[in-house]
């Protein structure tokens, strides 16, 4: 695209990019470590993950300090108020997924001294592997604005919710087999949801990236295949 | 509508408004304009919606002052100007030899960029006008005076001395004095040149606020450098480029997305 | 700083000059001046106003002479005053660019700085000889003519002034053309118009050439504008170039009333032009 006439204006849509390039990867990272750190019991790396986070939150007030002062400063129209608002969002969905990185790594901890079956772990380290996919998809498509990559993964969130509904009902099968069992299911449902969210966060990433690139919302309804929020298993006596 | 020109197909006009919803009240039909034997518009067709707001816009010499002064005729003063096409007013062509010139420019009036008041009193100002056109009685007079300054907003500040001399206001007076004064022949279409090129900030604010009240009752065509104007003022918006029509549309999809990258290049600043 | 220094010398040089060029004219002007104050305020008394030329060698005064100025400017303004700014408002507003135009703008300023003495012959030749005598009308006729094309010049020159948003403003209202130049053109050209008219009256006051070969002049009182009539210029000629000592004062004393009579038609031009620039 040619450059606009006063230089500036573009080293400040450049920087907003970078910002927004340099939080992906470390909520990448974050997100990978957390999962990591469950399946390891990798209570180091989990603290790791809690202080990283406040990179995250920073660079998020940074870009939108710039992006406020740009929309004072230069009057943007088009595709040039198309990128900074879009930015803003996107900022604001990747704080949320460090802060969801987070929160599972806090949990981590917490299940430390109650841990369960490694098999239900292994549930959510897959449904993770799908999620970190998710992410990296979305944020090379942002890097490389390209629209086909976005609405792929745009497509594929419902597999991501599928898995959850799926482990949600095993976890709570697995509570009500024993009672010893809650605290760790519990903790382990709340990491399934914070990556199920994830998952949502990067959907959010790709719609933005549609409007920023063609100036239209993506109007069909986004495929959700997340029962749980009418799922329940049904208490057998005995 | 039928544009059936060639030229019209390197032109990216995608939505044409009013051709299903409003009225055009104007309609430009193929027009070209000549400065003795350089072309200076090509092949240009475009709709103005009765009492909507439509800006041209577009980098210096693209034509949008040569359009606007086509919409009354003005180019007529001049005699090695000459235009070609149809300019159609409630459906009848205005630019035909048999056109009557005064009576069109009471329908059509027009505001310039640089104030022009007459070198009369306020109140003179305002009632010749429209004693050119209409026998009015004194009192009709007055009230027919105040009112147009009053819709300019103009009346607050002058009451107190109509008989002083138009030249006597300040820069920003004196457009609204020019305003009140095409405004007072109660024409059906109004033109601004550039309007606010020569004032201050707030004087451009009060003009602008007048635009918005003006709508309700006039259609409005405002050429303007000001992007940020066209964007704020304005229903539709023509985006000209070396005498070519680029781009027509609603004015909230030009400035937020638009479709000729022409006209999102110019609209970013991206000219070069 | 060897270029800097020999600037300033040339500088200084120049401005040297120039002042003593100033200077020099500034004397040579004031030369004029003085001598006719000092010789002819001695003239100047009421007499001079009430009598008439007296004849050589006896006492008197202007009176006759001054009439016949009077009479033949008025009527000489009176006729080149229409003509000459309708003749200008036609070639500033309605014959842009035509071969006509530009062909009759050119004439009126050959016209402007043709010798008065021309133009007093050609007025001789036609409206002296076939009448068979001297008088005020042709008088008047020459003076006209020598001050129609500077009133024409003006109110080009005053017209073209007017801002052509103006006219576009007037035109963009519905106004017909006639009715924009009366209400609204000439308005504002007004002050520059009238200026144009008071310097034609101040400069064909002192033209003596003309009226040599068209009113001559008269020993006596007249008010007969067909016959010779006595004025200024033309009495100053014939008495200041006689032996009498009498008519020669009489002559300094005409020549200061010339002068009075040109400065208060320019001072005032200049405060109407100065009014009227006061926005």
């Amino acid at each position: 695209m040619q450059e606009h006439i006063v230089s500036s204006f573009d080293e400040d849509l450049n920087s907003l990019s970078q910002k927004l390039a340099e939080m992906g990867g470390l909520a990448e990272q974050n997100v990978a470590d957390s999962v990591a750190a469950l399946v390891n019991r990798d209570v180091e790396k989990a603290q790791r993950v809690i202080a990283s986070d406040e990179r995250i939150d920073k660079l998020q007030r940074q870009l939108d300090e710039s992006a406020v002062l740009m929309i004072a400063r230069r009057q943007p129209m088009a595709r040039d108020l198309r990128e900074i608002v879009s930015a803003i969002h996107i900022a604001n969905d990747l704080e949320r997924v460090g802060d969801l990185a987070k929160n599972t790594a806090k949990r981590v901890i917490a299940i430390e001294a109650n841990f369960g079956s490694q098999r239900l772990v292994a549930g959510v380290e897959h449904m993770a592997e799908l999620t970190l996919t998710q992410l990296k998809d979305v944020l090379d498509a942002l890097a490389s604005r390209d629209l086909a990559a976005a609405r792929a993964v745009w497509e594929r969130d419902n597999e991501i919710d599928a898995m959850y509904t799926s482990l949600f009902r095993e976890l709570l099968t697995y509570m009500m087999e024993d009672p010893r069992n809650i605290t760790f299911c519990t903790h382990l449902l709340f990491c399934a949801k914070n990556i199920e969210r994830i998952g949502d966060h990067a959907t959010n990433i790709a719609e933005n990236l549609h409007y920023l690139i063609t100036g239209g919302a993506m109007t069909e309804a986004r495929p959700k295949q997340d029962e749980t929020s009418t799922a329940a298993v049904l208490f057998k006596e005995g | 509508m039928n544009d059936a020109s060639p030229a019209m197909a390197a032109v990216s006009v995608t939505n044409r408004p009013t051709s299903g919803g409003e009225r055009a009240k104007m309609e430009v039909k193929n027009l070209r304009f000549y400065y003795g034997d350089t072309l200076a518009l090509q092949t240009v067709s475009l709709p103005l919606a009765d009492r909507k707001v439509t800006a041209f816009i577009g980098p210096s010499g693209c034509g949008k002052s040569t359009l606007l002064r086509v919409l009354n005729r003005m180019y007529d003063l001049y005699p090695h100007q000459r235009a070609e096409g149809e300019v159609l007013l409630d459906g009848k062509n205005i630019l035909l030899p048999s056109q009557d010139l005064n009576l069109l420019r009471s329908k059509v009036g027009m505001v310039f960029q640089k104030p022009t008041p007459f070198p009369m009193t306020i109140f003179d100002n305002i009632a010749f006008g429209i004693q050119l056109f209409e026998r009015v009685s004194r009192g009709e007079l007055r009230d027919r005076v105040e009112a147009a300054l009053t819709k300019a907003a103009l009346w607050g500040e002058v009451k107190d001395k109509l008989s002083a001399n138009g030249l006597s206001l300040s820069g920003g007076q004196q457009q609204r004095l020019c305003i009140a004064r095409t405004i007072a022949v109660r024409p059906e279409v109004v033109l601004l040149d550039e309007p606010c090129s020569a004032l201050d900030p707030i004087s451009t604010s009060k003009i602008e606020e007048l635009i918005d009240e003006l709508k309700s009752e006039y259609t409005i065509a405002i050429v303007t450098h000001n992007m940020q104007q066209a964007a704020r003022v304005s229903d539709y918006t023509a985006f000209m480029y070396l005498g070519s029509l680029i781009e027509f549309d609603n004015t909230d999809k030009i400035f937020t997305a638009p479709s000729d990258r022409r006209t999102q290049d110019y609209i970013t600043g991206r000219f070069g | 700083m060897a270029s800097y220094a020999s600037r300033r010398i040339g500088n200084n040089v120049a401005l040297g000059l120039s002042l003593a060029a100033t200077l020099v004219g500034l004397f040579f002007l004031g030369a004029i001046l003085v001598t006719l104050l000092l010789k002819g305020f001695g003239a100047i008394s009421p007499r001079i106003f009430l009598e008439n030329t007296p004849p050589p060698g006896s006492d008197g005064g202007l009176l006759n002479a001054i009439f016949g100025s009077l009479a033949m400017t008025i009527v000489a303004i009176v006729i080149a005053t229409p003509v000459g700014i309708l003749a200008g408002t036609y070639l500033v507003e309605y014959s842009r660019g035509s071969r006509l135009g530009e062909i009759a703008k050119f004439i009126n300023d050959i016209l402007l700085s043709a010798p008065s003495i021309i133009i007093g012959l050609f007025v001789y030749t036609i409206l002296v000889v076939p009448v068979g005598h001297f008088s005020a009308w042709a008088g008047a006729a020459a003076l006209g003519l020598i001050a129609l094309p500077v009133i024409n010049r003006t109110t080009q020159d005053m017209l073209g002034l007017v801002p052509n948003a103006l006219r576009e403003a007037s035109a963009a209202l519905g106004m017909p053309k006639w009715k924009a130049m009366t209400h609204v053109i000439y308005r504002a050209a007004r002050s520059g118009i009238l200026t144009g008219v008071l310097l034609a009256i101040a400069r064909v006051t002192g033209e003596t050439a003309p009226l040599l070969f068209t009113a001559l002049s008269n020993q006596f009182w007249s008010t007969d504008l067909g016959a010779p009539m006595a004025n200024l210029p033309v009495v100053i000629f014939q008495f200041a170039l006689s032996p009498y000592a009498d008519w020669q004062r009489l002559a300094w004393g005409g020549a200061l009333i010339i002068t009075v009579a040109i400065l208060a038609l320019n001072i005032v031009a200049r405060v109407l032009s100065n009014i009227g620039s006061v926005k």
